[in-house]
């Protein structure tokens, strides 16, 4: 009894942490599906007004797009884009573009 | 590459619920000006007279009863899994809203007068003295055959991500961009001369490219769209078509001047007289000749390149034709045919039918690849493949023109790529979903999939290095990189960032002829 109650203690606590830590595979998948339309991957197109992504400050990366998301900060398409986003999503992709190399 | 019929679904699909508002925002601009804005931003791919192209066609026929505000939305943010960019911040939003109302209000065009005179006029000569170029490369290359070009579309299929990028093979460093300012297509090698090479645009223009020093010397624009282009056997005339307006034209290779036009249309299969765009244009090693396929009137025309440039038309040759490669020492010609599925062998000696193969589903061949195993002679055909439960590769013994096996692959394909020296035969899937990520490699003896490889981003145009030792695939849309395997362990060897890579092109083309094929000796 007592060991399933520390295994479950166990689980729960690696479930919680699971959730809060960034993962940048999973932003990887969500940058490719979304951002990456307009932002690129590592840079956006020659010929596009979009600003690049790579390498910006993770901690700049998801405060914006929380702005964007609760329009705090407007831009037509930003806060569309952003509505569909949850902490989660945004914690991963600002994870995934922090980290790689513009 | 290029799709005029099939692909339809695609501008609807990714409509992101973008805008709540629609406040009438009248089009101030006259029908002139949104011309010339449809001109410079969606022409080249949804085709100069609203006809499509590689995109869908977009007029008041094809457009009618869309909401205007879904149309807005695609505009504006692009539609994912496809080629079409986001155009916000880069038009304004009176202007994208303007457009809506003159797509949805002008016709497909009638096709535009592009005769040799308005060729001639836009002839360009950007270096004057040829013959004061180097005699050799200015860049370290064991042998010019190593040279790859991609054709690199650019996101807005214009501007200054559109450009010809030359790869060495060996190295998998970038030699140089040579900028082509529309989207390029085609990229073709002068057989008799190894520095020369055609770059061809979705605009119909064609860049004379100096590969010894990374140059362009010329171009000439031979129409407003279309890709075909091909090389005679000596190196002295390209042949290009158009789809807009329906012509096709021989250029005097070193110079770009246009030396004949000719006008595309004939009875089709079905007994009707029509217009047509062109197709494939192929020179062959077999003759001084160019074959081109007349895509609607379902014809194959042999030019014969003498005095007066006179013309063989073998007609019935299937129904929407469009690519095709060659076997037999360039002798046999196998075009594919996409409305009634068939790939038809074409013998350029007698200038007949010898058969017409069964093909799969809506089969586009790419370049072809033709492989020799156990003694057979092996060609290799793609499919768009949308139809149901019939995605495969076709193999066909080109000897005896029977079908050997229809090989099932995980979706639509568009171009198979072989090397004597390399194991596998790769194709390219393009379904519109993650399968578009893939590339499949059916191996030459089992004839089965083997492998597929997950490259990422719309990974296409699979194409083996000239010595057989590596593929290079591109991996467009929002990938953005060519991306290089070793082609027998098929490990990730080196990945060559640029913008919307799509077709490869590899100089040793020119030995092998079709991909596959000896490269020691012409088969």
């Amino acid at each position: 009894m007592k060991l399933f109650a520390y295994t479950s203690a166990a689980i729960l606590l690696s479930m919680s942490t699971g959730s809060f830590a960034a993962s940048a595979f999973a932003g990887k998948a969500k940058a490719a599906a979304v951002c990456s339309q307009c932002h690129g991957i590592t840079s956006p197109s020659a010929e596009a007004p979009f600003p690049p992504l790579a390498g910006r400050d993770e901690l700049y990366l998801e405060k914006t797009l929380k702005q964007y998301r609760n329009k705090t900060r407007r831009s037509e398409v930003m806060n569309n884009i952003a509505a569909g986003l949850s902490d989660r999503d945004i914690n991963n992709i600002a994870e995934y573009y922090s980290r790689l190399k513009p | 590459m290029t799709i005029k019929t099939t692909i339809n679904k695609s501008l609807l699909a990714a409509t992101i619920p973008l805008l709540l508002s629609s406040a009438s925002v009248l089009a101030k601009s006259g029908s002139h000006d949104m011309h010339k804005l449809y001109e410079e931003n969606c022409a080249s791919c949804h085709g100069s007279d609203h006809g499509g192209y590689l995109a869908p066609a977009l007029n008041s026929e094809t457009l009618k009863g869309r909401s205007p505000t879904a149309l807005r939305s695609v505009i504006m943010t692009g539609s994912f899994e496809t080629l079409m960019p986001p155009f916000f911040g880069r038009l304004s939003d009176t202007e994208i809203r303007a457009m809506v109302k003159h797509l949805q209000s002008t016709p497909k065009l009638a096709n535009p007068a592009w005769n040799i005179k308005e060729m001639k006029k836009s002839l360009k000569i950007y270096v004057r003295d040829e013959s004061k170029l180097p005699a050799k490369p200015n860049f370290k290359i064991d042998s010019m055959d190593d040279v790859i070009g991609v054709a690199a579309r650019g996101k807005y299929g214009r501007g200054q991500g559109s450009e010809a990028v030359f790869i060495n093979s060996k190295t998998h460093k970038m030699i140089a961009k040579v900028p082509t300012n529309t989207a390029a297509h085609i990229i073709e090698f002068n057989p008799a001369n190894e520095r020369w090479a055609y770059v061809k645009t979705d605009a119909a223009e064609v860049y004379k490219v100096d590969l010894y020093t990374m140059q362009a010397v010329r171009s000439i624009k031979t129409g407003l769209n279309g890709p075909a282009i091909g090389v005679s056997r000596d190196g002295k005339y390209l042949m290009v078509g158009s789809f807009v307006p329906h012509n096709a034209v021989i250029l005097d290779a070193d110079t770009l001047e246009p030396l004949k036009q000719f006008e595309l249309e004939g009875i089709d299969p079905d007994g009707k007289m029509v217009s047509s765009d062109s197709g494939m244009i192929i020179g062959t090693p077999f003759a001084d000749i160019f074959a081109i396929a007349l895509e609607n009137a379902g014809q194959v025309w042999v030019i014969d390149l003498k005095e007066g440039f006179p013309v063989t038309k073998i007609k019935n040759v299937g129904r929407h034709l469009h690519d095709a490669f060659l076997s037999h020492k360039g002798k046999k010609l196998m075009v594919a045919s996409y409305d009634d599925s068939i790939v038809t062998a074409i013998d350029l000696e007698t200038r007949k039918i010898i058969k017409k193969l069964p093909a799969g589903c809506v089969p586009h061949v790419g370049g072809g690849s033709v492989v020799k195993v156990d003694g057979r002679t092996l060609g290799f055909g793609t499919n768009f493949g949308t139809c149901e439960d019939n995605t495969v590769v076709s193999v066909w013994d080109l000897d005896t023109m029977e079908l050997v096996k229809q090989v099932p692959v995980s979706g639509g394909t568009e171009s198979p790529a072989a090397h004597a020296n390399a194991p596998y035969v790769a194709v390219d899937i393009i379904t519109k979903d993650r399968r578009a990520r893939t590339i499949q490699l059916i191996d030459k003896k089992s004839l089965e999939v083997v492998k597929t490889l997950d490259v990422g981003g719309h990974a296409y145009f699979p194409e083996y290095s000239a010595d057989g030792k590596y593929l290079y695939v591109s991996a467009g849309y929002a990938g953005d990189e060519v991306i290089v395997y070793d082609a027998n362990t098929l490990k990730k060897t080196a990945s060559i960032p640029m913008e919307s890579p799509a077709g490869i092109f590899s100089r040793g083309r020119v030995k092998y002829m079709t991909r596959g094929l000896s490269p020691d000796e012409m088969e």
